[in-house]
């Protein structure tokens, strides 16, 4: 009894040590967080978004999470980047690097001016690279809003669960850090990254009306999860070489689904997981080394796949597999081919036209951005990937003439006026036409839609 | 309480019917129709029971009704006659895409009880004039032998629904009805008359939340229907992969002179049709050489018709106006099918599945047509507890393809009998993921 109370008493002091040395720590460490400041450009509008990031160098290169800016945007809608410090109320222009596959972190350099002024997250590297233990005391910055002139706070919560997913991820009692900001221990070392997509929530019942709804309240702005610092530290060199972050490996195997352990016992997977390919792409490496659909990828490069939990978890583990490498290099597949095993040798690719880097054109008086019709257009509506022809309707102004004829997002343009669209520059010609001709009352667009076409009559008057 | 109900109708009816012999004898000749059907929802069978109307046709006893009250699903159907004495009956065809049925009734127990029966007659629903007065004869809510009376208010209505008969489709190759007399549930099936008793409609359905829109099959459409179930036992129809659309408002668009062609809105995709070379945007101006006019709705079911009345297999010349060109285009007649296949329960899995069609294959992008598709599962059965469910189809299972029901039914007799962990591979939407069933 007295032992147990003298422990406590030594852990308090111990403890209470460190945390006399806090305001220090934090002083210094404060200086490797910041608020980014961007304008998403759309069609009709122009919208102020903030996130914040951790600076990784003295060039003033700075991450940002993944879902730091919206996955639907194309870097040539993004502008205007801006980076404060904490608690500042001025801030420097940055700008946008792009965003890492494997990470899925954005970069964003801010200018030299305020170089000076930050201090990069590497420093507080620990000499080991020992993760955080189990009911460790951690403690984590927080950012209020561009109102509050991006104020830093203190986080602070302990260890409750390390797991795999496939990162190593360290998920604490409470919110320990703003999402994309860094995590420490009490002796100041960097720990690791607060993930961004776990924030809490909350159900709370509404006050607005008398009934009392509940609504459930996100925390998007604290996070307790924190991916660790082994798998932050060697991936900080990742800086994409373009907007788009090519070069992109590319495996073409889609719709990977998890073996659960019962169908692994049944396929005598002792201890180690698998995933069945839904659909092996046209034209594709996985098409090209022979992979067919329904294979279940047992090993990467003779390793087998791990037994991660919860079983959906191989995904990403096999998904980051192919986007550590790089295009041309070769990945040795194990497959499971009804009860045949095969090795397959597959020369990643480099991952086709996406759509972000699709061309595009808005049409204001008809209230249409056409876009490119790529390869990824082609997976999704089932069609052959070999003539990409027509465009995609990317955004239909709402109550716009396109609008009210009843095109949608997303809908497959084939025919303008009749005349079949062979490629995006002779759509947006003809568009371009229709649109400066003062005197046309009406156009016809042969649109497709799922598996379906429809006759559209577009009325300009 | 009910009777004094019923007669105290049967009193208003003949005072404003002018009490013809003609109405009295269809009076006579309508039925209230008993129906159990099973269905295999869930992952297990139940039984549920249905009221539905009906009218006799031949001295021989046969009923017209609709599809949606007598179908395949119908384990027991039993006739109430005007005598109110029960008969049992048996069906003999059904046609959701014109929601007709035919029942006959038990003439060796008619015979054995010494019961007896009068049959009503068609009249011309072609010679129907918006504004003359109809009677709707049947069984609202259970309420036997209701006539009530209204006005044609349309006579050439048209509407299709792609799940209106009990999930399947229906109203692609006919034109309704449309009646202000009041159709209720328990309605479908029953004739809708003129006033000499003639029977020109068999009511169908009406409009929720609406007044007094009810729909009916011409008497027209429902003669031939009739004479295919009984002849067959089937209706067969073609198909060729043309989804049309009404011309209206698009002819300047298309240089086409008024009344001419039909809009193709849309090609089914692997369909007869699409594989000679069809798309979207064409405008079919003749069929075999015989003009078409689909200008206005009204006019696409005959049209619609026109193809599926010729035989499975056969060649048909398709006219087409493709911007300025004009073309002739031949193709092969398919046998149409329902996108909803022939159901059944695995019970010790607690799965219901449905055959995946042609039809269903080509709606849902699915390679091919081989697979069933789980309709339905029972909480806590191998196949709840192993992850199915409900929209996932079946491709394999122990590593053998699943072409036909038959042999997803053979598979689970022999687990019945020696019950072993069973391999499942499922689709859903486009992943393919893999189940094990354990006993």
């Amino acid at each position: 009894m007295n032992y147990r109370r003298l422990l406590a008493l030594f852990l308090l002091i111990l403890l209470t040590g460190h945390a006399a040395e806090l305001p220090a720590l934090w002083a210094e460490r404060v200086k490797s967080v910041v608020a980014v400041e961007y304008y998403t450009e759309t069609e009709t509008d122009r919208r102020p978004s903030v996130c914040y990031g951790t600076v990784i160098d003295r060039n003033g290169t700075i991450i940002l999470p993944p879902v730091a800016i919206n996955p639907r945007i194309t870097p040539t809608q993004l502008k205007e980047f801006k980076v404060y410090r904490a608690g500042g109320s001025t801030s420097v222009p940055a700008v946008y690097l792009g965003q890492d596959a494997l990470t899925g972190w954005h970069f964003v350099r801010a200018a030299e001016s305020i170089r000076s002024e930050l201090i990069p997250i590497t420093t507080y590297a620990a000499k080991t690279s020992a993760e955080p233990a189990m009911a460790e005391e951690v403690w984590g910055i927080g950012l209020r809003n561009k109102d509050e002139d991006f104020a830093s706070y203190l986080l602070d919560s302990r260890i409750a669960l390390i797991q795999s997913l496939p990162q190593r991820t360290a998920i604490a009692l409470h919110e320990v850090a703003g999402p994309g900001l860094p995590v420490f221990n009490l002796a100041g070392e960097f720990l690791g990254l607060a993930a961004s997509s776990f924030g809490q929530s909350f159900v709370q019942f509404t006050r607005m009306d008398r009934n009392g709804t509940p609504v459930i309240l996100v925390n998007v702005e604290e996070s307790s999860v924190f991916q660790v610092a082994a798998e932050v530290l060697p991936y900080l060199g990742r800086v994409p070489a373009n907007v788009y972050g090519r070069p992109l490996a590319w495996l073409g195997a889609s719709g990977l689904q998890p073996v659960d352990p019962d169908v692994g016992k049944f396929l005598k997977l002792e201890n180690q997981s698998g995933a069945v390919v839904s659909e092996v792409l046209e034209g594709s490496p996985a098409e090209k080394a022979g992979m067919k659909a329904r294979d279940v990828i047992l090993a990467v490069d003779g390793a087998p796949l791990p037994r991660l939990k919860p079983d959906r978890v191989v995904v990403g583990f096999l998904e980051r597999e192919v986007a550590r490498r790089a295009p041309g290099q070769t990945l040795k597949l194990t497959v499971l081919r009804g009860e045949t095993r095969l090795d397959l040798p597959v020369v990643l690719g480099e991952e086709p036209r996406l759509t972000t880097e699709a061309d595009r054109k808005y049409f204001d008086r008809i209230g249409l951005t056409a876009r490119e019709f790529v390869y990824a257009d082609a997976v999704t509506l089932r069609v052959k990937t070999s003539n990409l022809t027509g465009v995609i309707a990317h955004f239909v102004k709402p109550n716009g003439p396109a609008a009210i004829a009843g095109l949608r997002t997303d809908d497959w343009i084939k025919e303008i006026d009749g005349t079949e669209v062979t490629n995006f520059v002779a759509a947006a010609q003809k568009l371009g036409e229709i649109e400066a001709d003062a005197q046309r009352a009406e156009f016809v667009l042969l649109v497709g839609r799922g598996n379906e076409t429809a006759v559209l009559r577009v009325k300009l008057k | 309480m009910l009777k004094v109900f019923v007669t105290g109708l049967l009193l208003t009816v003949s005072a404003s019917a002018a009490m013809t012999r003609g109405f009295n004898q269809l009076f006579d000749a309508v039925v209230r129709i008993d129906v159990r059907e099973v269905a295999f929802e869930d992952g297990a069978k139940r039984l549920s029971a249905s009221i539905g109307s009906g009218v006799i046709l031949t001295k021989d006893g046969l009923i017209l009704t609709n599809a949606h009250v007598a179908s395949p699903r119908a384990v027991e159907l039993s006739v109430t006659l005007a005598s109110l004495e029960r008969v049992s009956a048996r069906l003999v065809g059904w046609d959701h895409w014109t929601d007709l049925a035919v029942l006959q009734i038990d003439l060796a127990e008619v015979k054995r009880r010494g019961l007896k029966f009068t049959h009503a007659e068609f009249g011309n629903s072609d010679d129907l004039f918006v504004g003359q007065t109809v009677y709707a004869v049947g069984t609202p809510f259970g309420l036997t032998r209701t006539a009530t009376r209204g006005i044609i208010s349309n006579n050439r209505r048209y509407f299709e629904d792609n799940r209106g008969v009990n999930g399947y489709e229906t109203g692609s190759f006919n034109t309704w009805l449309q009646t202000d007399a009041a159709i209720n549930p328990g309605n479908s099936g029953g004739p809708l008359v003129t006033e000499d008793g003639k029977v020109i409609g068999i009511s169908s359905r009406g409009y929720l939340g609406a007044n007094n829109l009810g729909f009916a099959i011409p008497a027209s459409t429902a003669r031939r229907v009739m004479d295919g179930l009984v002849r067959d036992g089937t209706i067969t129809r073609s198909y060729i992969g043309l989804v049309p659309r009404a011309l209206q408002d698009f002819e300047n668009f298309y240089s086409l002179a008024l009344n001419t062609g039909m809009l193709v809105n849309n090609v089914d995709r692997g369909s007869p049709a699409d594989r000679a070379g069809l798309r979207g945007g064409d405008i079919l101006l003749a069929v075999n050489g015989v003009k078409v006019d689909g200008r206005f709705p009204e006019q696409l079911p005959p049209i619609q018709n026109m193809i599926a009345s010729m035989p499975v297999g056969s060649p048909v010349k398709l006219s087409v106006k493709r911007g300025a060109q004009a073309a002739d285009y031949t193709v092969v007649t398919e046998k149409l099918e329902s996108r909803v296949g022939e159901e059944w329960v695995l019970e010790k899995w607690g799965l219901s599945v449905r055959k995946v069609t042609r039809t269903y294959a080509r709606d849902n992008q699915l390679d091919d047509a081989n697979g069933v598709l789980v309709i339905g599962v029972q909480p806590g059965f191998p196949a709840d507890v192993a992850g199915l469910s409900r929209g996932d189809i079946i491709t394999k299972i122990n590593r053998q393809a699943i072409t036909n029901l038959a042999t997803i039914q053979a598979l689970h007799t022999a687990y019945v009998a020696k019950p072993a962990p069973v391999l499942v591979e499922a689709q859903r939407n486009r992943e393919v993921s893999l189940y094990v069933l354990k006993p």
